[in-house]
């Protein structure tokens, strides 16, 4: 018989708090997968393919994730065949076992409150909270997000929360952190748009920056830097940013240009389909996990956005985000040891579609839908898959939700410990509760 | 009796003559605002623009400006966004830098220099000698550290 026994070392928190942390720790690593742009529950949970578009088709393109059998004609969502039908090729499952099997599923989740538009549901994500300025977009969250929490109650440094956008557009750099009084920038998480950072953008201005000798060069530097300073951090006033230690800082700038010349060796790993902004975004996400292994990740993709006005490139999204989903939880469970087995994997889109087209035809002569706070816009699902996440059950109905669009903020805080501090804040909807506590 | 006379009346005249001609110049004052007086953040499109300016003493042009905006908005830490851009700029040899030998030929004149390009204001003289000081103990530090030190202090970021 073996004795284990547990040490609890005290560390300082940027709060000044020590031991912050009350709650016991289910996972050591979160990544939270918003699988944005809207997604219509019909396509998804439904599994009803196309019978939106007048046509008994039904079937299951979310193979990965969910289980169902896939459509058997009309198939346009995968790549092109040999002989030039549009989306005729299905792209094979990653996984062996869908994460349905693996976790739990939550099929009816409800965006409860606010419009449904990207940056709210983004918003309500990242901070459990729904509501937003008058300005709506270019506004940071007006209360604090996860990434916030987390490094004020949890004690975690900048570099272990990452938040990777699909871009820089709809506002999506200004999810790191809210501008609520006592969190805000000092608590944010590091991000990045990849495929601009390592984009051709990227590639012109960042790529061949110089890194300085820490010894030789940095150290000159910061004191420079420090001397030039002086008077004006006494009064406050510096550049803005998120308190990555000078460690974490040249870290950062090292993984940028590893990243450059992993890129120009092709040795970033890369879904079996890598054809859409979105699983190009996952293949870049896989080396912040590699470098950093972060507590907390959260990918944000959009392609499925395309329904405004393209059914077929919604089909085509849906099914290379569940790709994506797929790709990325093999790549945890296999290339990164540090994270495998104790990583909870959750995923939400950030809200619905209607109900009712918007009378914009494709290619195929299909409808498209918008989303504009329909009823349908508002149902949603969520699902979670790791250390203590129960597998192969059910939560809810279509007749009897449950769960709620801002619960995924503290069902993360709850995995890494810090949910009664989160709660405590007050800071949170009142319709947040983990989606522990709803099991 | 008669030159008497026009003796006195060239004295009277020489007397009479009281006015003075004023010549007035413009003595040059240079004016620059103390640091305190900074008060605003750059944008990013200023801060980029300025400090390709300084740099390379020309103007960045629109395209480049919107591509390196969107370079700097991609990266979550604005610290670290601009000094990873910083240090991309300051390896073009086009860069419009003193020599290391320049620099330490004339101190004096490389720290006034410096300040005014980079913080348009010329150094105290506590601020003069510090720098002096710092320079001449390390015979590695060249004008590139010195540059990148100055366009990524807070300082530079107000204006």
């Amino acid at each position: 018989m073996t004795a284990s026994a547990t040490i609890s070392m005290p560390y300082i928190l940027p709060s000044g708090r020590l031991f912050a942390r009350t709650g016991q720790a289910m996972a050591s690593h979160v990544v939270l997968v918003i699988f944005g742009g809207g997604v219509r529950h019909q396509e998804a949970i439904g599994q009803r393919y196309l019978t939106s578009q007048n046509l008994e088709i039904e079937g299951n393109i979310m193979y990965n994730m969910l289980t169902g059998e896939a459509p058997d004609i009309k198939i346009v969502y995968g790549t092109d065949t040999a002989d030039g039908q549009p989306g005729g090729n299905p792209i094979n499952a990653v996984l062996n076992t869908t994460l349905q099997e693996q976790g739990t599923l939550f099929p009816e989740v409800r965006y409860s409150a606010g419009g449904t538009g990207h940056f709210g549901g983004l918003s309500t994500a990242v901070s459990g909270y729904y509501g937003l300025s008058q300005q709506g977009l270019q506004q940071r969250p007006l209360h604090p997000t996860i990434f916030e929490y987390l490094r004020r109650f949890g004690g975690y440094r900048a570099t272990d929360t990452w938040f990777i956008g699909n871009g820089i557009g709809n506002s999506t750099p200004l999810l790191n952190h809210s501008i609520y009084q006592g969190f805000g920038a000092d608590y944010g998480g590091n991000f990045f748009a990849p495929n601009v950072t390592f984009g051709q953008q990227g590639e012109d201005y960042l790529l061949g920056a110089k890194i300085f000798h820490p010894e030789e060069e940095l150290d000159p530097i910061r004191q420079m830097q420090a001397f030039l300073n002086h008077n004006f951090l006494a009064e406050g006033k510096e550049i803005p940013n998120l308190k990555n230690t000078d460690e974490e800082k040249q870290s950062i700038k090292e993984f940028i240009k590893e990243v450059f010349e992993r890129q120009a060796t092709d040795q970033i790993a890369r879904p079996p389909v890598m054809d859409n902004g979105d699983l190009s975004t996952i293949s870049y996400a896989t080396e912040v996990l590699r470098w950093f292994k972060p507590k907390l990740t959260v990918i944000n993709m959009s392609a499925v956005d395309s329904c405004h006005a393209s059914f077929t490139g919604y089909l085509q999204s849906l099914h290379r985000g569940d790709h994506a989903i797929g790709f990325l939880w093999k790549y945890i469970q296999t290339q990164i040891p540090e994270m495998a087995g104790n990583t909870t994997l959750l995923v939400m889109p950030e809200h619905g579609r209607n109900l009712d087209p918007n009378g914009i035809l494709d290619e195929n002569d299909w409808l498209s839908f918008d989303h504009d706070s329909d009823p349908n816009s508002r149902r949603i699902f969520t699902m979670m898959a790791g250390p203590n996440v129960p597998s192969n059950l059910v939560v809810g109905s279509e007749n009897n939700p449950v769960g709620d669009a801002a619960d995924i903020a503290l069902t993360i805080a709850d995995i890494l410990g810090v949910k009664n501090e989160v709660i405590n804040t007050g800071l949170m909807s009142g319709s947040a509760r983990s989606l522990f506590d709803r099991i | 009796m008669r030159y008497h006379y026009l003796s006195f009346l060239f004295l009277m005249l020489l007397i009479s003559c009281t006015d003075r001609s004023y010549v007035y110049e413009v003595e040059t004052l240079s004016i620059e605002p103390n640091n305190a007086e900074k008060d605003k953040e750059k944008t990013t499109e200023q801060y980029l623009n300025i400090v390709y300016a300084n740099l390379f003493q020309t103007a960045l042009s629109p395209n480049q400006l919107v591509d390196m905006t969107e370079t700097i908005t991609s990266i979550g830490d604005k610290q670290l966004a601009y000094e990873t851009i910083l240090a991309k700029l300051i390896t073009d040899p086009s860069i419009a830098i003193p020599s290391n030998e320049e620099m330490r030929a004339d101190l004096d004149l490389f720290i006034s220099d410096t300040y005014k390009r980079f913080l348009v204001r010329l150094p105290s003289e506590a601020e003069k000698s510090w720098w002096k000081n710092y320079i001449k103990v390390r015979p590695n530090l060249t004008p590139d550290l010195v540059y990148f030190a100055f366009a990524s202090s807070n300082e530079y970021y107000y204006y």
